[in-house]
C-alpha cells in the first residue's frame, strides 16, 4: 500500500508561522491513533529539523510519508547547506548567530537530539547545495 | 451533554455559516440553509453565540430573572459582574442584587484567596512529588476543561485537581445555613451569577464540582436591566446603614482580577507562568503545551474567552471597559490577603481544597465521541482533497474542504453540495474514484 504523504512550505526566517508544520502533524498522527510516545518523538523531531530550516536554512520543504509500519520525516532546504556533518553532529556546535542565541537558540543541540530520538536518520548535504534531512520512526520495531 | 443548554433557531438563522466557522470541534454544519449541531461535540464554549449575527443562538442557561425564588435563596456570585459597573463599589452592587429577593449573596474574595493559596500550594509540594506533570494548568475555564478532554486528553493530568472558588463555598453553605436557621437542606437554593454559560448544569463534567452543588446559574445579561436601577437606588437613595443590607462587604480587588486574563497568575507567587485567552489562542497553546514547548513552565493560564471571564458570552458590559473597571478597583481596593497562612495550610493538609474527582476522569466520557479515523480514510479524504481544490468557502454547509471531504468518506455528507465537484462533473462518481497507487 503507497503512503499517506503530505507536504508543507517552510520559509526562512519566518518565526509567526515556524513550528506550524510540526503540530500540524501531531495533529494528523493523533487522528490516526497513533501510540502519543510516538507521536511525541516525531513532533519534536519534527520542530527541530523546521527550526533548522527557519534559522539556517533557505526556504524549504517538510513532508511526512506514512505507513503501516513506519512514519517517515523528509526536511529539505535550498539554504547554505553543510560544510561538515560529523561537526553538526556534535553535541554543543552552533552556527547560530548572536541574534538567535538571544532569541534562546545556537545550544546546539538540534541535530544531536534529532538523531537521539528517530530511529534511523539521514542527513544529505553540501556547502551551496542545500540540506536535506531524513528520519525514520517505526512502529513494532 | 455539555451543549445541551445551546439551542439554535431557525426561525432567526440564516445560514450565514459564521458558526460553522467559529466552532472549535466543527460541531455545526449548514443542511438546508438552516445550522444544525451535533451535542455529541459540542463543549460549551458559546462561541456560535458569540459570532451570531442574527441572534440565531442561544444558551439556555437562564431562566431570566428568577420568579420563584426559594424560600432561602442564595446567590453565589461571579466577581464579573463587579466590573460591569464602572465607579460602583462591589458592595453596593451586593446591596441592591439582594432587591431580587435573594436571602444572602455570597462574595467570592476569601474563596478565591483560598484557592490562590492552594495552586501555590499544590506547585510547591509537586516540585517535591512530581504528582502531576509540567507545566500545569489552571483548571478554572470549563471549556479548557472540555477541550482538552475531547482533543488532548493526554493533557488531562496537567490540570490541577483543585476545586474551584464556587465550589469552595458551595460544598459548605447548605451545612452552614441548616445549622443558623434550622430549614430543611432542599428548601435552600444555590444561584450562580455567572458569565459562563459552561456553567449550566452539565452530567458530563464530574471535575465542575460548583455544578454538583449550584441548583440553577444565570446569566448576568440577564438581570441586568433590572439591576442597574437597583444599583441606582441604592446608590441614590438615604440608606440606613446598619440595617442587615449592608453587612455584607467585599475588602479587596482580588477577586475581580483574578477574572481577568492573567489576574489568576497576577495574585500569586509563582514565577514561571504564562496566561492565554482565546479561542483559537488557547488551541495553538495547547497544542505547543503537547509537542513540550514548555518545559520550564510551572503554570498556564487558559481562558476561553477573550481577555478572560470578562469576555464571558453573558456579561453585560464591553470587556474593555470591564477591564478598566476592574482596574479601577484594584487602585481603590489594593489586593492585600488577609487570610491567615497557617489555617490554609491546614485546610489544605487535610485536602480541603481538592476537588472530588480527578481531571482524568472526563476522558472516559469523550472516548467514544472522537470520530475513528484511519490511514485507509485519511488518504481518501487527501485524494478526495486534491480533487475539490476548494477555497474553504463553506457553501456545502462544512467548516472548510478538510471536514467536507471527511464528512463525505464517513457518508455524513452528500458530494453534490460541493459546487466545485459539480462544477467538474464529477459529484455524482465520487465513489467510483479510485486512489491511484
Amino acid at each position: 500500500m503507497a503512503a499517506l504523504k503530505k507536504c508543507f512550505h517552510i520559509k526562512n526566517r519566518d518565526f509567526i508561522h515556524a513550528g506550524e508544520a510540526s503540530i500540524t502533524v501531531q495533529n494528523m498522527l493523533k487522528q490516526l491513533n497513533m501510540d502519543p510516545k510516538l507521536i511525541r518523538r516525531i513532533a519534536v523531531c519534527g520542530y527541530e529539523g523546521e527550526m533548522n530550516v527557519v534559522m539556517h536554512g533557505g526556504d524549504g520543504q517538510f513532508c511526512v510519508e506514512v505507513d503501516l509500519d513506519k512514519v517517515v520525516l523528509n526536511i529539505s532546504d535550498d539554504g547554505p547547506g553543510i560544510e561538515d556533518i560529523p561537526k553538526a553532529m556534535q553535541k554543543g556546535f552552533s552556527t547560530a548567530s548572536d541574534e538567535y542565541r538571544e532569541m534562546g537558540f545556537g545550544a546546539g543541540m538540534g541535530l544531536p537530539n534529532m538523531e537521539t530520538h528517530s530511529d534511523q536518520m539521514v542527513v544529505e548535504s553540501e556547502k551551496g547545495r542545500g540540506t536535506t534531512v531524513r528520519m525514520f520512526f517505526f512502529m513494532n520495531p | 451533554m455539555p451543549g445541551e443548554h445551546i439551542v439554535f433557531e431557525p426561525a432567526y438563522c440564516t445560514g450565514c455559516t459564521q458558526c460553522v466557522k467559529a466552532c472549535p470541534t466543527r460541531a455545526i454544519r449548514v443542511r438546508r440553509r438552516k445550522a444544525v449541531h451535533s451535542k455529541d461535540l459540542c463543549i460549551g464554549c458559546g462561541e456560535c453565540i458569540r459570532v451570531c449575527p442574527e441572534g440565531a443562538v442561544r444558551s439556555t442557561i437562564s431562566h431570566g430573572i428568577p420568579q420563584d425564588l426559594a424560600e432561602m435563596a442564595v446567590a453565589i456570585v461571579s466577581p464579573i459582574l463587579y466590573a460591569q459597573f464602572p465607579g460602583v463599589m462591589p458592595s453596593d452592587i451586593l446591596v441592591a442584587l439582594k432587591r431580587f429577593g435573594f436571602h444572602h449573596v455570597v462574595d467570592l474574595t476569601n474563596y478565591v484567596e483560598m484557592f490562590q493559596f492552594a495552586v501555590e500550594e499544590f506547585i510547591h509540594q509537586n516540585k517535591t512529588t512530581g504528582q502531576a506533570p509540567w507545566p500545569l494548568i489552571s483548571p478554572i475555564c470549563p471549556v479548557i476543561a472540555r477541550l482538552i478532554a475531547f482533543k488532548y486528553p493526554n493533557l488531562l493530568p496537567h490540570i490541577i485537581p483543585l476545586k474551584r472558588p464556587a465550589a469552595l463555598i458551595g460544598g459548605e453553605i447548605r451545612s452552614q445555613l441548616q445549622n443558623i436557621y434550622h430549614i430543611e437542606k432542599p428548601l435552600i437554593e444555590l444561584y450562580h451569577i455567572t458569565p459562563c454559560p459552561s456553567k449550566a448544569l452539565a452530567h458530563d463534567v464530574r471535575l465542575l464540582d460548583e455544578l454538583g452543588y449550584i441548583d440553577r446559574a444565570i446569566g448576568i445579561n440577564d438581570i441586568y436591566p433590572e439591576l442597574i436601577r437597583y444599583v441606582e437606588d441604592v446608590r441614590k437613595q438615604d440608606l440606613d446603614l446598619f440595617s442587615p443590607e449592608h453587612y455584607g462587604n467585599v475588602t479587596n480587588a482580588r477577586a475581580p482580577l483574578w477574572g481577568m486574563s492573567g489576574g489568576e497568575i497576577a495574585g500569586m507567587h509563582v514565577d514561571k507562568t504564562l496566561a492565554v485567552s482565546g479561542l483559537r489562542e488557547s488551541i495553538a497553546y495547547i497544542e505547543k503545551i503537547e509537542m513540550g514547548l514548555f518545559p520550564n513552565m510551572e503554570y498556564i493560564e487558559l481562558r476561553a474567552c477573550p481577555e478572560g471571564c470578562l469576555g464571558g458570552p453573558l456579561t453585560a458590559v464591553d470587556r474593555y471597559l470591564a477591564k478598566s473597571t476592574v482596574q479601577q478597583l484594584i487602585r481603590s481596593l489594593g489586593l492585600k490577603r488577609r487570610l491567615p497562612r497557617e489555617k490554609l495550610l491546614k485546610l489544605y493538609d487535610q485536602g480541603r481544597f481538592m476537588s472530588d474527582t480527578h481531571p482524568s476522569v472526563m476522558a472516559e466520557r469523550y472516548d467514544s465521541l472522537r470520530p475513528k479515523m484511519t490511514i485507509e480514510i485519511m488518504k481518501r479524504v487527501e485524494h478526495l482533497l486534491s480533487r475539490i481544490q476548494g477555497t474553504d468557502c463553506a457553501a456545502c454547509g462544512a467548516p472548510d474542504c478538510r471536514t467536507f471531504a471527511e464528512d463525505v468518506v464517513r457518508g455524513q455528507a452528500d458530494p453534490r453540495d460541493c459546487f466545485r465537484l459539480r462544477e467538474k462533473g464529477i459529484a455524482s462518481e465520487v465513489d467510483k474514484i479510485e486512489i491511484s497507487g
